[in-house]
């Protein structure tokens, strides 16, 4: 029993080894057909932005296939899992560089996966544009081949604590989640402040995995602060706002980066989401943004994947647009000129205007919304707003 | 070898009630009254360790001037005191799930936060789908998590038991991802959470305390009070605890450990589910949060006393409050809450490896 | 074993050291990086067998030295300027300092204590290298000055690789070995018959602790960013102990065969089917630990494939 069970084993780990070879054997090209390859984040804790992405990222790819492909090519697209590590991550881009020796790389998800996959496509020359990271110390390290779309970390609170200005706060908390992205993003709500007077009085980070907020919303509210700068993800900001609700703790605006502008935030928690302000890089509002050909994209993207895209899937589709537009002005897939192409051309795309600095950085604008009725609606910049921010926000109790 | 006699040192043998071969390992000759004052020592410098620890964060504070002894304050200290009580309750709920399976068959079972995840999306599912109350739904996932769990006891883990502690520690990992993966191909990574009971009790004008943390500790406390007075009480509850003390002899007096073992885990798959089905009701969750639940849980099961019952539910609300003391008091306190966790289990392990119910339990 | 065949072994080791020496001209980067992890993990199992294989204490937090080598690499390195070889001896001196620190209490604990005891080590270094923002950068992670490495680290951990089988090879056949295997078969007949328990279990927790922080301190340099979360990753601990099992824990050619054979099927597999992979990646640890406990070196001591003694 024993010994052919182990046999059992022994051959189902040979059918592995078979299951896994085959595809890489039909990944094989033919001469008029490209290889675009990346590895982004389909399992582990990134896999929720980056699979919006992913989604993109094919949307493209069938639609330039359908007008003929890149520069006369069709598109054969690989994209490879990093299991949200960075290690993989690494060996993936040596894999897709070396090995599978594709034409084009795309992005990885996240600021600290790109930080650590940043320095193998430097050493190959080969260039792509970052749709996934937004930590300005990737760009501060002289490299040459990684170029930038999206507002950059620092960014991400601005609108947040213009908005806390105008309407008197003093005192703020600055929290948020122990990482490489959230902790830019505090930086920059900690300088924002600073610049516009506003005093941090508690200042905090938090291990990734923190579920129980009572503590830290009591040792912020016995601090005196009037406004809460939460650098979270979903699960973070969605534990915040229901304690606060739940200890009845009212401040005047509540703000957090990147889980408000997750698809399902509203949805999942219901009124409590309200009046909560987040950041967007991009939202599906062609009528307030007029960037070119963001209705059409709007559509098709709805139609496909049965959901609005958000800015993770905006900002990987405007990447795209830009390296095809660079591919385009370069005439080639010779990497080198790719780069000299991505370093000079100005692009307009879905997601914004393209024109780098000398460092690779786009100088991308991003949006403040507030959830009001259970929609995302924008309020700042005061150029693109909606409708008027609705601050400070009500207490608990009057809602 | 027998890796049940060998699990704890000598000097703690009185604490072992897992341990049928004890003696005849033991390398000095101990008299008895030596182990009886080393167990009294032990639990005295348990004791000692862990004022210290709640007093930590207050010597901490006071000196980082974050204690102001006015009004205010005082509010704040209780409100996370009480809702420290309240996780507690929680922890506990994940915690006792775990020692039943380890106090009667000694395996670690490290799939326990996947099946508190398990609960949370059956919940899930339930309220979205079928437009259940997450707490009626309970009556609807509990025989399923019993069975969940009897099928794991007897396809993966009858093996296990006897056997070396990494064949219990693997299996039950390689379980977890299954079941990660599994639910991620189902569900996506996508964070859920229910909005239940959003609202606010107001204890005092200015303690506070959630809707759904009140509910969840109650739900906690009654259904743990439940399972106890089963095993207190009834004739299959003393038989799980005959077969925790000692299978051999249970086996001897007639009892069938096999199907002990079945119900064990049975029930604590259904006590998994149920801390998950608290989850969902205040916490957001992916298929990847199940991983810190078993952490915790083991903390927490070290804390109480391997096995022991009470055990686990006292260290689930000590555990609570120490987290929320320090997040409270310390600067920069909240990134060090995990600390606290890992710091009391290793601590608790070199002072007294039989923790807080050591001795009570043998 | 004779004095012939421990000749024979060393030569063996000797050829594929010097074979392993000669290809990464004839390979991709890509192909490098696999042999340099596939060798890293041949490092990592078979130091996790000298405590847990040979001596019985099963360590469940063992990446807390590949983590703890990982951030000694990177903080010399990029704080502090010093030659990356140089920070990898640093990197064995921290980790033989905190295993001995650690290993002296907590190896007092057996069994499942134990497990659980090293599982809170790891999880509190990670958080301790978390928390200690002025030294390690917190979440930030560190970020090493960009270079070509892969030939560097490749030769690097070629070399540890060497070492350590070697190690572990004479561990295996020396009386240090046998009392190692002592105290895991019955710690108290060895103490009685005069084995010092507590220093032989200390000697080889060190030893074991060694080789993961230089094999870490390796990988920092040969990956160039290093955050807690993905140094301190439990799965590394689960592979070290998933491979030894595999392979046949207690004996030296077990992991190494497990490290390599478990790897290349990853390697091969996970890349090409995401969720699919890694649900077959929990079933298969399911299966090893439940079925073949013994690993394929039983195996093939119960096929009457190989002698008993060769194995070790």
């Amino acid at each position: 029993m024993k010994t052919r069970a182990t046999e059992t084993l022994v051959g189902a780990l040979l059918a592995l080894l078979v299951l896994g070879v085959v595809p890489a054997a039909a990944g094989h090209r033919a001469n008029n057909e490209v290889l675009i390859g990346g590895a982004i984040s389909q399992t582990g804790q990134y896999a929720e932005p980056a699979g919006r992405q992913v989604y993109s990222i094919k949307l493209w790819v069938d639609e330039v296939n359908g007008r003929g492909g890149l520069l006369g090519h069709r598109i054969n697209l690989t994209l490879l899992d990093d299991k949200s590590d960075t290690q993989t991550a690494i060996k993936l881009y040596e894999k897709l560089i070396t090995e599978d020796k594709v034409d084009l790389l795309l992005a990885p998800y996240s600021s600290g996966i790109t930080e650590a996959v940043a320095n193998v496509n430097e050493r190959y020359k080969m260039p792509f544009v970052a749709y996934g990271a937004a930590s300005t110390p990737i760009w501060e390290k002289g490299r040459k081949y990684i170029f930038n779309i999206v507002a950059v970390a620092e960014d991400y609170q601005k609108g947040a604590v213009h908005l806390a200005k105008q309407i008197g706060v003093k005192r703020a908390a600055v929290i948020g989640q122990d990482s490489l992205f959230p902790r830019q993003s505090g930086k920059g709500a900690k300088d924002w402040a600073k610049k516009l007077g506003i005093e941090i009085v508690v200042d905090e980070n938090y291990p990734v995995k923190q579920t129980d907020f009572t503590a830290l919303l009591q040792k912020i509210s016995g601090a005196g602060a009037e406004a809460i700068f939460s650098n979270s993800y979903f699960a973070d900001s969605a534990a915040q706002l229901r304690q606060m609700r739940e200890l009845n703790l009212n401040f005047k605006l509540f703000s957090s980066t990147v889980g408000p502008g997750l698809p399902n935030f509203p949805e999942q928690l219901g009124p409590t989401a309200e009046y909560v302000l987040g950041f967007s890089q991009w939202e599906p509002l062609p009528k307030i943004l007029k960037h070119p050909g963001m209705q059409d994209y709007i559509d098709r993207y709805e139609k496909r994947f049965h959901e609005k895209p958000n800015y993770h899937a905006g900002g990987a589709y405007g990447a795209l647009q830009v390296t095809e537009a660079a591919l385009k002005k370069a005439g080639s897939f010779d990497p080198e000129k790719l780069r000299e192409a991505l370093a000079t051309i100005e692009v307009q795309t879905i997601f914004g205007h393209y024109k780098v600095d000398a460092k690779g950085m786009n100088t991308h604008e991003g949006i403040t919304f507030q959830i009001l009725k259970g929609q995302r609606r924008v309020v700042w910049p005061e150029k693109w707003a909606e409708t008027k921010p609705e601050l400070p926000v009500p207490a608990w109790s009057k809602r | 070898m027998n890796q049940r006699a060998d699990d704890v040192p000598g000097r703690e043998a009185l604490s072992r009630p897992f341990a049928p071969r004890a003696d005849a390992t033991a390398v000095r000759p101990s008299p008895h009254s030596w182990r009886e004052r080393s167990e009294t020592r032990s639990l005295y410098l348990l004791a000692a360790f862990l004022i210290c620890a709640y007093a930590l964060p207050f010597v901490v504070g006071a000196g980082a001037g974050t204690i102001r002894l006015d009004e205010r304050w005082l509010a704040n200290l209780a409100t996370v005191v009480v809702g420290g009580v309240m996780q507690g309750g929680v922890y506990a709920m994940f915690a006792v799930g775990l020692t039943l399976i380890f106090g009667v068959m000694r395996i670690i079972n490290a799939a326990h936060g996947e099946m508190v995840m398990m609960g949370a999306y059956l919940t899930w599912v339930s309220f979205f789908y079928l437009g259940v109350d997450p707490l009626l739904a309970l009556v609807l996932t509990l025989p399923v998590a019993f069975l969940f769990g009897v099928a794991v006891q007897k396809v993966l883990l009858n093996a296990a038991v006897g056997a070396p502690e990494l064949t219990g520690l693997l299996i039950t990992f390689g379980l977890g991802l299954t079941m990660i993966y599994t639910a991620e191909l189902i569900f996506t990574t996508d964070f859920r959470t229910i909005p239940y009971a959003p609202g606010t009790i107001q204890l005092t004008s200015t303690i506070a305390v959630g809707q759904n943390r009140v509910i969840s500790f109650v739900m906690a406390v009654v259904i743990s009070v439940g399972v106890y007075l089963f095993l207190k009480l009834s004739r299959l509850g003393k038989a799980v605890r005959a077969t925790a003390l000692n299978a051999e002899v249970a086996m001897v007096c007639g009892i069938n450990v096999q199907r002990i073992y079945l119900i064990t885990t049975g029930l604590a798959a259904a006590l998994a589910v149920a801390g998950g089905a608290l989850v969902s009701i205040q916490f957001g969750f992916n298929p990847e949060t199940g991983v810190q639940y078993t952490l915790q849980a083991f903390a927490i099961i070290i804390l109480g006393g391997r096995g022991d019952y009470v055990g686990a539910l006292l260290g689930g609300l000590m555990l609570a409050v120490l987290e929320n003391l320090v997040s409270l008091m310390v600067p920069s306190g909240t990134a060090m809450v995990e600390l606290a966790a890992y710091g009391l289990m290793i601590f608790v392990l070199l002072i007294r490896p039989g923790g807080l119910m050591g001795v009570k339990e043998g | 074993m004779k004095r012939h065949e421990h000749l024979r072994n060393l030569a063996l080791l000797a050829v594929v050291g010097l074979v392993l020496a000669f290809v990464p001209d004839t390979l991709n980067v890509y192909q490098r990086s696999f042999v340099l992890f596939t060798m890293m993990y041949v490092v990592l199992a078979l130091s996790w067998n000298i405590i847990s294989g040979f001596t019985g204490y099963t360590s469940f937090g063992h990446v807390a030295f590949y983590g703890i080598g990982a951030y000694a690499c990177a903080i010399l390195v990029a704080d502090y300027g010093w030659h990356w070889l140089a920070t990898l001896g640093a990197a064995a001196v921290v980790a033989g300092v905190v295993a001995v620190a650690i290993g002296y209490p907590v190896l007092r604990l057996k069994g499942p204590y134990f497990a659980i005891a090293m599982l809170g080590t790891a999880e509190g270094t990670r958080v301790i290298a978390t928390v200690w923002d002025s030294l390690t950068h917190g979440g930030l992670g560190i970020s090493l000055p960009s270079a070509e490495t892969s030939f560097e680290t490749y030769y690097a951990m070629l070399a540890l690789m060497v070492v350590t089988i070697a190690v572990a090879y004479a561990i295996g056949h020396s009386r240090f070995g046998v009392r190692l295997n002592a105290i895991r078969e019955d710690e108290g007949a060895a103490e009685a018959l005069g084995v010092n328990a507590t220093i032989y279990k200390l000697a080889a927790f060190v030893l074991s602790a060694i080789f993961p922080a230089v094999a870490g301190g390796i990988q920092a340099y040969k990956v160039l960013y290093i955050d807690p979360p993905s140094v301190f990753f439990v799965q590394i601990t689960i592979a070290m102990a998933l491979m030894s099992m595999l392979g046949g824990k207690g004996t030296v050619i077990g992991p190494i065969v497990g490290a390599v054979l478990l790897y290349t099927v990853q390697e091969l597999t996970w890349v090409n089917f995401p969720t699919a992979h890694l649900i077959a990646y929990g079933l298969f640890i399911v299966v090893v630990a439940r079925f073949m406990p013994r690993g394929l070196m039983g195996l093939a001591i119960d096929r009457g494939w190989v002698r008993k003694g060769m194995v070790h």
